[in-house]
């Protein structure tokens, strides 16, 4: 389903039957349902990016009818439609541009991280949330590339990359009320309706109105910390939902920079073990500053941890789909590790 | 525009070359400004156009901040502040000179990679017109190296096709840092084709005389404001020193020379028929405010370290 998600069209689907889709619909119908809320009760919220109102169409035709003349459809020149999404905030405009597919962000890293990240510092009180939307597919070399760790190393930028629909909804919600820049990833490879939304009575979030930054324990646990996000956060899931007898703890970052140190050092401090599974590369990414960082921590109170990590290899994406599965973690690969944690 | 207020001009001409002149003798001396892009030469552009809008007008310039801050109506003491990297600068010591803002003059953005200015004017010029609904003027200040820039030709390509009241002013002093235009412009093509290729209306005209940028510039902002679209101005000019402080000018010292003869500071003195004790009157003015502001500056507080700075 997430693979054909942008021929799926929404007419019965209107956000005032939330309740209903959020136990069925998709990641971007939780985003576009946060944009269409906002929008109803705040002028200066903007939708701009290539072919935004053929998306639009597709993905929410209830911003279509109300807001179209809120929609800017923009060249194939992402970097100048960020810059100038930027310069539309500085006048009060709240930006969100999407750029549609995950690897036209390297096309805008400075438009995102020279731009947008400085000035907003610069601005301080007087910047506007900017948000820059883009979505994961594995295809081909350059299509299916995440890039997350690399915007997770630049100043003045939020990263998120939520596994739910309404983990989505919240999450754009607070990128649209704070005055920072948020790159606001959506990753289509997650099989939608599948990851249980986190906003069951059990979740009371530390800082309800401030989701980004905040982690959530899915599962409770005492053996190991698992930490994930996105597509592996669902396999991981999964995977441990068919052993309910491993005492495993098992946290959604959701938001990848800052990440929630809090709560996954106090689970770490329980379990005195660290596995961390990511969708993207290992090498330099966002495993690497979870587990150093939480190590660091766990040291400076005197307790030493076991970690790991498991993630996609340091390689170009092959074209074949017959070597996809070897890129991104697949439930055995997951099981093993989950596995060699437990025994060590 | 009358005698009186082309003096006014012309003493915001002087106030900044002094400016300059000071912030480089004091780098050169003591190291503390640590990077300066001097405009020497190129003063009548800013100050003419900034003249020609209205105080509610927005401008988004280049890194080159200091004439501009001038020409928009900056107070000089927040300048200097800003510049000595005091917190108590006109951005509270964030911003130095290369990326200076002040929205209380309508000066939104300056930044310093080439090109970056022009999409980000476009962006306020459409917000302003189509968002906000207001008739104001956006003037975007880029040099000529920049018009080689994918960011400056999809910026243009934007204005066009959005139709955004901006008015994009064009310093031609024939360099890209330290290089000539037969590196950034092919053979029989230049500046003006750039505009014509987004079906954008461009003037040229010497921007070392501060009356011909005064009257184009005022015609331009006037039909921007009316029909709301990109209009060029390209201000023909002169840097008189090094792209910026800690290089040479790597140009041949007759050749600058010859160049000084187009001092529009000089132009501006001829042409209101200035004695030597006006001249020098107005001369000591400006040194006598530069020093004070440094001196003040000086005594300035440097800027608190925020949370994320104090945090290890």
């Amino acid at each position: 389903m997430g693979a054909v998600g942008i021929l799926v069209t929404t007419p019965n689907v209107l956000p005032e039957r939330r309740d209903v889709w959020f136990r069925n619909g998709l990641i971007r119908q939780g985003i576009s349902t946060a944009i269409y809320e906002k929008m109803k009760v705040d002028p200066m919220v903007y939708i701009l990016g290539e072919g935004a109102h053929m998306k639009v169409h597709f993905d929410a035709p209830y911003i279509e009818k109300e807001f179209s003349n809120r929609v800017v459809t923009w060249p194939i020149a992402e970097d100048s439609g960020i810059n100038f999404a930027l310069g539309a905030s500085l006048l009060g405009v709240k930006p969100i541009f999407d750029v549609i597919t995950g690897d036209f962000l390297y096309r805008v890293m400075d438009s995102v991280c020279n731009t947008c990240a400085t000035t907003t510092y610069i601005a301080g009180e007087q910047a506007n949330p900017i948000i820059i939307r883009a979505e994961f597919l594995l295809f081909a070399p350059s299509t299916g590339q995440r890039l997350e760790a690399l915007f997770a190393h630049i100043p003045n930028l939020n990263v998120v990359v939520p596994s739910n629909q309404l983990d989505a909804y919240y999450l754009m919600l607070d990128a649209l009320a704070r005055k920072e820049v948020t790159v606001f990833f959506e990753d289509r490879m997650v099989v939608d309706a599948k990851t249980k939304p986190t906003d069951k009575l059990d979740y009371v979030p530390r800082r309800p109105q401030n989701r980004i930054g905040q982690a959530y324990v899915r599962k409770a646990g005492k053996r190991l910390t698992v930490v994930s996000y996105a597509l592996t956060l669902q396999r991981t899931e999964e995977v441990l939902n068919e052993h309910p007898e491993w005492d495993i703890e098992l946290i959604d970052l959701m938001t990848v920079k800052p990440f929630d140190r809090q709560t996954v050092l106090g689970s770490v401090l329980k379990t005195g073990r660290l596995l961390v599974i990511e969708p993207d590369i290992v090498t330099g990414g966002i495993g690497a500053e979870v587990v150093a960082a939480t190590v660091e921590l766990a040291n400076k109170m005197g307790r030493d941890i076991r970690v790991k990590r498991v993630g996609a290899p340091l390689r170009t994406i092959p074209a074949s789909p017959s070597l996809h599965d070897m890129i991104i973690p697949n439930k055995a690969r997951i099981e093993r590790a989950v596995k060699e944690m437990m025994a060590r | 525009m009358s005698e009186a207020n082309f003096l006014e001009l012309y003493k915001k001409m002087v106030l900044i070359r002094n400016l300059e002149t000071s912030l480089l003798q004091l780098a050169e001396s003591t190291g503390e400004v640590s990077d300066l892009h001097l405009d020497r030469g190129q003063e009548a552009i800013s100050v003419g156009v900034c003249s020609a809008l209205r105080s509610d007008d927005y401008m988004v310039t280049h890194h080159r901040t200091i004439a501009h801050s001038i020409a928009k109506g900056m107070p000089l003491q927040p300048l200097v502040d800003e510049i000595l990297g005091r917190g108590t600068g006109v951005c509270g010591g964030k911003a130095n000179e290369m990326h200076i803002r002040s929205p209380e003059i309508g000066y939104l953005f300056s930044f310093q990679l080439v090109g970056t200015a022009a999409p980000v004017a476009a962006g306020i010029a459409w917000a302003s017109r189509y968002v906000k609904h207001e008739d104001r003027v956006v003037a975007l200040f880029v040099g000529d190296a920049s018009t080689s820039n994918a960011q400056f030709l999809e910026g243009m390509n934007a204005a066009a096709i959005r139709k955004v009241p901006l008015l994009v002013v064009i310093e031609n002093n024939h360099l890209a840092g330290n290089i000539t235009p037969d590196y950034y412009f092919p053979e029989n093509s230049g500046i003006r084709d750039r505009f014509n290729a987004f079906g954008i209306e461009s003037t040229s005209i010497d921007g070392n005389k501060i009356d011909e940028v005064v009257k184009s510039a005022k015609a331009a902002v006037d039909t921007i404001r009316v029909s709301s679209r990109p209009v060029g101005l390209i201000c023909d000019t002169t840097r008189l020193l090094m792209h910026k402080i800690g290089q040479r000018d790597v140009r041949k010292p007759e050749l600058v020379a010859e160049l000084a003869r187009r001092d529009p500071i000089a132009y501006a003195e001829r042409m209101l028929g200035l004695e030597e004790r006006q001249k020098k009157e107005v001369r000591e003015e400006a040194e006598s405010m530069v020093a004070k502001a440094i001196s003040l500056a000086h005594e300035a507080p440097w800027p608190k370290p925020d949370a994320t700075l104090l945090s290890e």
